[in-house]
């Protein structure tokens, strides 16, 4: 079975955050990155299948040179090969550009099983996965907590709202977003890390995958980034319950500006 | 005499000797069963080959013990017995061939006689003391008990204890059936056997004699021949293992160069050995160590993962690891998978390395290099750390401390009350460099330790700077756990901020990174001068730089932390800086357990990251010691014990009556004068901590 792997690199879940001078981002100074949480989860999963099931594991990942460090963990924890997806029109992606350039890398490798995890720590918007599986037209499923292979089909097992699980199959090739704590990601051995730099991790571009610069011209664009202003304000409104639902139409409608 | 020469014993007694030798010999390929071991360096000097064979092989030195005191004597009465007839026997036949006549003593001198029979006297009481603590309600929990064979020796412990005694009672006999029939002048020193004659007709003791004679004489040659296959082994492996000993270099554990291994371009990644996961993995002194074993179960009876219920039991460590080695030697095909297999990864898991095994063992096993070996197997080799651990292992990497919180936050201990700690970066040199560590860092109740440790600093005009944010983890539960490529990587990192700078010392209030920085460091290249702050208090106290104005009343007990006392010898400093705080109302009473044969608090060796759910926890053990002698205040010295004594206080609900202390805090409560804002004067509590 032949599966690819995308990790991402975040910056750690303790680090304290600055906003950038420009207020589009934060200041990555002084700053710790790691394999985002969910997607070192979904790179489990694929190594566990691996071993169930032969093959390889393909790690992918798109990101500044200091990136090529998630791919190295992957690599050290039992990934075959890696892809870096490392290209300055890269920057700032949306969801949109990032699953093109990685349905563009992945395109012709035919994986049976591309995964991912659900959502990164830092954005959070758990896009990817879906639109990278329309990208590649391939079934997909999202928040998997579990998987089974039944020969060409795999079985999945979601998790819903209230507690609430769902169990669905779909035909190989398919795409999954993976739940964090589905399993236990591994640690790498020391025998692992010196296989790793044994292994490959080939670089691709932009050109060298036929992306132009209208495919990455994002659609959407994050204006400002700040901290909420802590306010509170709270009034009681008094009276009797017609004059008040009055006054609070009439708070809503002026102050709060919400109806 | 003249009727005891050589032509009194038949020939064919020289044929079964000879054959005898020959058992022994070809028995005694399990003695070197060890070369399958890994090598090993040893550079021992011959001096030192001898002191240790005379203090530890011959006078027992480990052998007596205060926790062991029926078996202390138990054992010598064994072992002085076994060698005083081993003696006799030695001259006797010596004499019977005619040699060194004009020297040696015959069988009748009334010395020799006598001495005779006070080492078979002892040889018979110390197998009974033996049989009757084996067998009786007395017997130790963890010591093994198999009957009459077991555990890859012959006739077992029981078996070869009666071996010994019917060997001494029928000495005995056959002595008596010589002195009733020769009747020498000097008989009345024989003062066992000779009475024994007067209980049977002498013509009785004449029929007898032949039969008593042949079955000892068969005993003894017996035992010759088997001795290697016999827990009596122990013997000479006891002795050629002690002999072979490092003793200043016991419980160091050995560094792997793996940062030069890595560069290594050709090196084999299948063939590659990281740890120990199979018995050829270990060196051969490990393999001899644990030929050694005595099976005497010290280890496990004083070992704290043992007597809290977890899955550890350092003896049955040694004795698996023994199995797979003997099993090619007893033609026992049935070797097992080491670790995994006959050593489940939670028994290795569940040893803090508190080394009070290695305390009590009386043939200087060395239990924690074996034990932190087959950790590195697990990690390096396996990539399997205990499953909580994994986390803690990636945050140290990544965070530089194991709780995972930001580096960025280092200093947050000192910025949060406005404290103004001096740093190296800026000042470039000073005469201490105070190692703040993790715990001081991080932890709220090791944050009020390092700030009472900034008030004596003050108090005492001392020229210090700590490294801030530039400080990481030491890697002491790292490398303890077994990950020496990430020890090695943050030593690294470490040894590079520590050489920026120039001091004299590293003050340290933390045993951990004091066996780290001053020990271990200087595996992987230069060595500092590392203090613990309790010796470096004591030392202002001396100089007259700190006064103190001691008030502490009530009983005051010190928990010895294992990686000060029994890894680094330190039990007087802390013990005489607490006296300076005491009033003529407060005394430092002592747990039953203390200085060598300290319990642990359960957080060395990585212990502090996870947790073995079996058995109970051993903090809590370890906090009931100390309220068992009425404390109402335990004085520390080690920012984990600290941890560990202060959440038992807080389960069992101790809150109000037991303080928990770092011997700096009470020293900062009892300044004279005390400091404006800390200490007892302005306001009892820890205004310094919160
Ligand atoms: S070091 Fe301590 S915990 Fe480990 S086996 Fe020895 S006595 Fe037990
Ligand atoms: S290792 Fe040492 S203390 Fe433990 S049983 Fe063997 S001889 Fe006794
Ligand atoms: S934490 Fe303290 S008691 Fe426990 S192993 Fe370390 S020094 Fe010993």
């Amino acid at each position: 079975m032949k599966i690819s792997v995308i990790v991402r690199q975040v910056p750690h879940q303790e680090s304290v955050l600055k906003i950038s001078k420009d207020e589009t981002w934060i200041d990555e100074e002084n700053l710790v990155f790691i394999t985002n949480e969910s997607d070192s989860y979904a790179l489990e999963e694929g190594l566990l299948l691996k071993e169930s099931q032969g093959g390889e594991v393909v790690v992918c990942t798109l990101g500044p040179e200091r990136a090529g460090q998630v791919l190295k963990d992957a690599l050290a924890k039992g990934a075959d090969r890696a892809i870096f997806l490392r290209d300055d029109s890269f920057d700032r992606l949306d969801s949109q550009g990032m699953a093109r350039a990685f349905a563009a890398a992945l395109k012709d490798e035919q994986f049976d099983l591309i995964l991912l995890g659900l959502q990164t720590d830092d954005i959070g918007n758990a896009q990817l996965g879906p639109i990278l599986a329309e990208e590649l037209d391939l079934p997909h499923a999202t928040l998997v907590v579990g998987t089974e292979m039944l020969g060409r089909r795999v079985k999945v097992k979601q998790e819903q709202e209230g507690g609430w699980f769902q169990h669905i199959e779909m035909d190989l090739p398919a795409l999954l977003t993976i739940q964090s704590g589905i399993n236990k990601p591994r640690y790498a051995s020391l025998r692992g890390i010196m296989a790793m730099k044994k292994k490959e991790i080939r670089d691709l571009t932009a050109a060298d995958l036929g992306l132009n610069t209208s495919d990455l011209t994002p659609d959407q664009v994050l204006v400002r980034l700040y901290v909420p202003p802590k306010i509170k304000d709270t009034a009681f409104l008094e009276g009797a319950p017609d004059e008040i639902v009055a006054q609070l139409v009439e708070k809503l409608t002026n102050e709060a500006k919400v109806l | 005499m003249e009727n005891d020469t050589a032509a009194h014993v038949p020939t064919i007694f020289y044929i079964f000797a000879g054959i005898a030798l020959c058992c022994f010999l070809y028995n005694l390929k399990r003695l070197f069963t060890a070369r399958i071991g890994r090598p090993e360096v040893r550079s021992l000097r011959p001096w030192e080959v001898i002191r240790n064979t005379l203090y530890f092989g011959v006078l027992h030195l480990k052998v007596s013990s205060r926790q062991f005191g029926y078996a202390t004597i138990m054992h010598l009465c064994l072992a002085w017995g076994f060698i005083t007839l081993l003696f006799a026997t030695t001259v006797d036949f010596l004499a019977a061939r005619g040699l060194f006549l004009n020297i040696l003593p015959g069988k009748d001198t009334p010395w020799f006689a006598a001495l005779n029979e006070i080492g078979g006297l002892l040889l018979i009481l110390g197998t009974v003391l033996a049989l009757i603590r084996r067998h009786s309600s007395i017997k130790p929990e963890p010591l093994p008990q198999d009957a009459l064979a077991g555990r890859d020796n012959l006739f077992g412990d029981t078996g070869v204890l009666i071996f010994l005694l019917l060997l001494a009672v029928g000495g005995f006999l056959a002595e008596s059936a010589r002195l009733a029939i020769e009747q020498p002048a000097t008989a009345g020193a024989s003062f066992i056997a000779y009475p024994l004659t007067l209980v049977l007709p002498s013509d009785l003791w004449q029929s007898l004699q032949p039969g008593l004679w042949w079955s000892h004489a068969i005993l003894a040659l017996a035992l010759i021949a088997l001795l290697p296959r016999t827990k009596l082994f122990h013997i000479l492996t006891g002795i050629v293992n002690v002999a072979l000993t490092n003793t200043s270099e016991r419980g160091t554990l050995r560094p792997m160069n793996i940062f030069a291994l890595m560069e290594d371009p050709d090196v084999d990644l299948e063939g590659l050995v990281l740890g120990a996961g199979k018995v050829e993995d270990f060196t051969w002194k490990q393999l001899l160590d644990v030929e050694a074993c005595t099976e005497c179960a010290r280890c496990s009876s004083v070992c704290p993962a043992y007597a809290t219920g977890k899955p550890l039991s350092p003896m049955k460590i040694i004795q698996a690891i023994r199995h797979n080695l003997y099993a090619p030697a007893m033609d026992d095909p049935a070797s097992m998978v080491l670790v995994g297999e006959l050593i489940s990864p939670e028994n290795l898991w569940s040893c803090t390395t508190c080394r009070a095994c290695m305390q009590e063992c009386p043939v200087l096993v060395d239990h924690i290099t074996a034990i932190v070996d087959m950790r590195r197997f697990l990690i390096l080799s396996e990539g399997k750390p205990p499953e909580d651990a994994a986390a803690y292992l990636e945050k140290t990497a990544q965070q530089g401390n194991p709780w995972g919180f930001p580096r960025e936050n280092r200093l947050k201990w000192a910025e949060d009350i406005g404290l103004e700690v001096p740093l190296m970066a800026d000042k470039q040199e000073a005469d201490v460099l105070y190692w703040v560590g993790c715990a001081g860092a991080y932890d709220p109740r090791n944050q009020a330790i390092a700030r009472a440790m900034v008030a004596i600093f003050q108090a005492a005009e001392v020229d210090y700077a700590i490294l801030g944010k530039e400080e990481n983890c030491t890697g002491d539960p790292v490398r303890r756990m077994g990950d020496e490529y990430l020890f090695e990587t943050i030593a690294g990192q470490n040894i590079e901020k520590l050489s920026k700078y120039s001091y004299n010392r590293i003050v340290t209030t933390c045993p951990h990174c004091y066996q780290t920085l001053g020990q271990d460091y200087r595996q992987l290249g230069p060595a500092w001068n590392v203090v613990h702050h309790s010796e470096y208090i004591q030392e202002l106290i001396r100089q007259g730089r700190l006064k103190m104005d001691g008030e502490v009343t009530g009983r005051v007990t010190y928990h010895d932390a294992c990686y000060l006392g029994r890894h680094n010898g330190i039990y007087q400093s802390p013990r005489e800086v607490i006296a300076q705080t005491l009033s003529w109302k407060g005394e430092l009473v002592e747990m039953a357990r203390s200085h060598a044969q300290s319990f642990c608090c359960g957080a060395g060796g990585g212990n502090m990251w996870y947790e073995i759910n079996q058995g109970e926890r051993i903090n809590f053990n370890r906090f009931d010691q100390a309220v068992e002698v009425g404390a109402d205040t335990i004085v520390t010295a080690c920012a984990f014990c600290m941890i560990m004594l202060d959440d038992a206080r807080k389960v069992r609900d101790k809150e109000e009556s037991v303080q928990a202390k770092d011997i700096a805090e009470l020293v900062v409560e009892n300044l004279a004068p005390a400091i404006p804002g800390l200490g007892k004067r302005e306001e009892p509590a820890r205004v310094y901590g919160e």
